[in-house]
């Protein structure tokens, strides 16, 4: 069952997506301090798994080459609770995480340049995490869900099909995106996180890292209500054109592939539909009478 | 009605789980678990290949709902009555529309006494429909409806419509008759040559004017069998049709407003504070709202057409949210476990021994299991597999 805005809930899962590029700025200029911030995303997750005893948890490594997931590891069981004592299972997500993190550099292409941090794919994975746990559970039980990035990357509309597509999917599927970014303003992602009320967040620095992933990413949804946190601002939903990615106020739409463009051309360059009209289409404002 | 018969037992193993398990449950071997997951996927598998259509498609709809509030429509064959379940339904199905034509318009009319009446406006206000469907449940249904007197007001609804929109009627029509004042035929005729496409959904049985209707327009017919066919056939109205030919594409000059408030300085003129939407109604005064970028008029709620101006106003997320038409996920291949691969790339479950059968994006090659391979093809529309790889996954069209 998904869990309502208002009601706390029974459980809750959080997948943390940890961007890992090698081209981050924050690593470029220091590659020690990716150690760091790993560390306090495992110490993030572990909290995250102490608050309630039902909790899930995974985290999937987004290199620039694929995403992998680097806890749970793939094929064991879920439920790792039999080991003794919370210490232990700590241990475990701790070891988990940095292993097969090095597994995951280890494999990346060596001719490569690094490219972008692809986390439309890494997002894609984390929904399909979230809905395996909820068919997974007892239907009574009342499960909040939420996914974390946190990233020194920039977000660029190269992914912006993909991005929109995963927003959309956690929208309908009420889970809730939160953006811990570590370097740059990231305009996509910050709608992400308004069109599924969640919440962005750019640190101003990486120092006390930990302290602000407790402090606004690790109420879930339902407690978040009654904390000050940082506002949502306003976010720029202006179209950015098709033909040069610039953001309009007024552009022109292809009415079969709903393709934008700042300015008209005879051809739609996304669909090859060719216009039969020599100019753009005019609607008609609808005659009405208004009383006031 | 042995045709009717056979259908509905052959709908019977389609319809997904809450029906499969019925018909298994006689099953006394270990094995209904397994069965019940092949059965629950064969289901999914029949609802993404009837979902599945063109590329192309017209994403600026115009629909109008008619439904019938006749007697005919207080039959209990569906529960509790014909016309609860209905409303019910419609309910679902206003939001699913919205959900998938974002930037389309909605508008209801009923059916009764051999009167068309429109009940609500053609708009993309999810709430306002929902509200109307709502307050209907009370109504007395009485008398006989008119098939032509509504398809008169839709004619005269959807005319002056701009061409490269889709103009619909979808009829949901539980009488076997209908009582009309002249030839229903040149009504047909008319919305044939206006290119109109009307659907009808029968809640009783064929009915031959019907049926022709939807042939003559390019629409579909359907005649419900219970509930749940009932939903499945409503909800198959959300996705867009294939373009029909006759309509004209074009570039739409659209409006993006900006939900920074305008600069002050250079205005002498003070903005208007009363939303378009609601002046009607004697609301919307103050509050924060969307300008419209041509003439600065309010409003509360996007899409929205201004109605000084006739400037499409929409957000970039409302035209996003279509483009999952535009750029479909490959379907996966569907292949006979043999142990390929030990678990799903997207859910990371292991594979069992009921996963009889798994699947297999061809891009990326990662494999997936089905209720992952249901979720990505009906409503992710992104391989995660494809996306998070930087030759394969789908990039925004290159620029020219
Ligand atoms: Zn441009
Ligand atoms: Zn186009
Ligand atoms: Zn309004
Ligand atoms: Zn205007
Ligand atoms: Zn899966
Ligand atoms: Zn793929």
């Amino acid at each position: 069952m998904m869990a309502d805005d208002d009601v706390p809930s029974d459980s809750s899962t959080l997948v943390i997506i940890v961007d890992t590029n090698p081209n981050q700025r924050y690593i470029t200029e220091d590659p020690k301090v990716l150690t760091g911030c790993l560390d306090a995303v495992i110490a993030f997750a572990n909290s995250h798994l102490m608050q309630k005893s039902r909790n899930e948890l995974a985290v999937i490594g987004c290199h620039f080459h694929k995403s992998e997931y680097l806890y749970p590891s793939p094929g064991k069981p879920l439920d790792v609770r039999q080991i003794d004592g919370q210490y232990e299972l700590f241990a475990l997500v701790e070891k988990t995480i940095k292993m097969r993190l090095v597994n995951l550099i280890k494999s990346q292409p060596q001719e490569e340049k690094p490219g972008e941090s692809l986390l439309a794919g890494a997002l894609a994975m984390g929904l399909c995490f979230i809905s395996r746990i909820r068919r997974e559970s007892s239907p009574a039980l009342k499960i909040s869900s939420r996914i974390l990035i946190v990233t020194g990357s920039s977000d660029t509309a190269a992914q912006y099909i993909n991005y929109m597509n995963v927003f959309f999917t956690a929208q309908k599927q009420q889970v809730i995106i939160d953006v811990c970014s570590l370097d740059k303003h990231l305009s996509l992602l910050q709608q992400g996180c308004d069109i599924t009320g969640g919440l962005y967040l750019k640190v101003p620095s990486l120092e006390g890292l930990l302290q602000y992933l407790l402090w606004v990413f690790l109420p879930e949804g339902s407690e978040r209500r009654q904390l000050v946190l940082p506002g949502r601002g306003r976010v720029d939903y202006r179209a950015a054109c098709f033909c040069h990615r610039e953001l309009l106020t007024i552009g022109y739409v292809c009415s079969v592939c709903l393709s934008v463009f700042c300015k008209f051309s005879p051809i739609c360059t996304t669909c090859h539909t060719v216009f039969k009209i020599a100019g753009p289409l005019q609607i008609k404002p609808k005659k009405k009478k208004m009383k006031v | 009605m042995a045709d009717d018969e056979q259908d509905s037992k052959e709908y019977r193993w389609e319809t997904g789980y809450e029906k499969t398990w019925e018909a298994i449950k006689e099953d006394e071997d270990g094995l209904v678990e397994g069965l019940v997951a092949e059965f629950a996927q064969k289901a999914a598998r029949k609802a993404v290949t009837q979902r599945r259509g063109p590329v192309r498609l017209g994403m600026m709809r115009h629909l109008l709902v008619a439904i019938d509030c006749s007697e005919a429509m207080s039959s209990q064959d569906l529960k509790p009555t014909r016309f609860l379940c209905t409303l019910k339904l419609l309910e679902k199905f206003i939001e699913e529309f919205f959900d998938q034509n974002p930037l389309s318009q909605l508008g209801l009319v009923t059916m009764k006494n051999k009167r068309a009446e429109k009940i609500s406006e053609l708009s993309g206000n999810v709430r306002k429909h929902i509200k109307v469907v709502q307050g209907l449940s009370n109504m007395t249904l009485t008398g006989e409806p008119s098939l032509q007197n509504t398809l008169e007001l839709a004619g005269r609804v959807l005319k002056p419509l701009p061409a490269h929109a889709s103009r619909e009627l979808l009829v949901l029509f539980a009488s076997l008759t209908t009582c009309d004042p002249g030839d229903i035929s040149v009504s047909v005729q008319n919305l044939k040559n206006e290119g109109i496409r009307c659907s009808v959904i029968g809640l009783a049985a064929e009915v031959r004017i019907c049926k022709k209707l939807c042939q003559d327009t390019g629409g579909e017919y359907g005649v419900v069998l219970d509930d749940v066919h009932y939903r499945s056939l409503l909800l198959e109205q959300t996705s867009p049709p294939p373009r029909a030919r006759a309509l004209d594409a074009g570039l739409v000059k659209m409006g993006f407003p900006h939900s920074a408030p305008p600069s002050t300085q250079s205005d002498t003129e003070p903005p208007i504070t009363v939303c378009m939407c609601h002046i009607e109604e004697g609301e919307g005064v103050g509050g924060e709202g969307h300008l419209c970028p041509q003439c600065r008029s309010k409003y509360c709620s996007l899409p929205a057409q201004c109605r000084t101006c006739g400037l499409t106003l929409a957000s970039a997320p409302h035209l996003a949210r279509s483009y999952h038409h535009l750029f479909p996920v490959d379907p996966f291949e569907e292949l006979k476990n043999e142990g390929q691969s030990q678990f799903c790339f997207a859910c990371v479950r292991s594979f069992t021994d009921t996963d009889k059968q798994i699947y297999r994006c061809n891009r990326c090659l990662e494999h997936y299991c089905w209720e992952c391979e249901s979720m990505i093809s009906t409503t992710l529309h992104v391989c995660p597999g494809c996306a998070s790889r930087p030759h394969l996954y789908q990039r925004l069209p290159d620029t020219a």
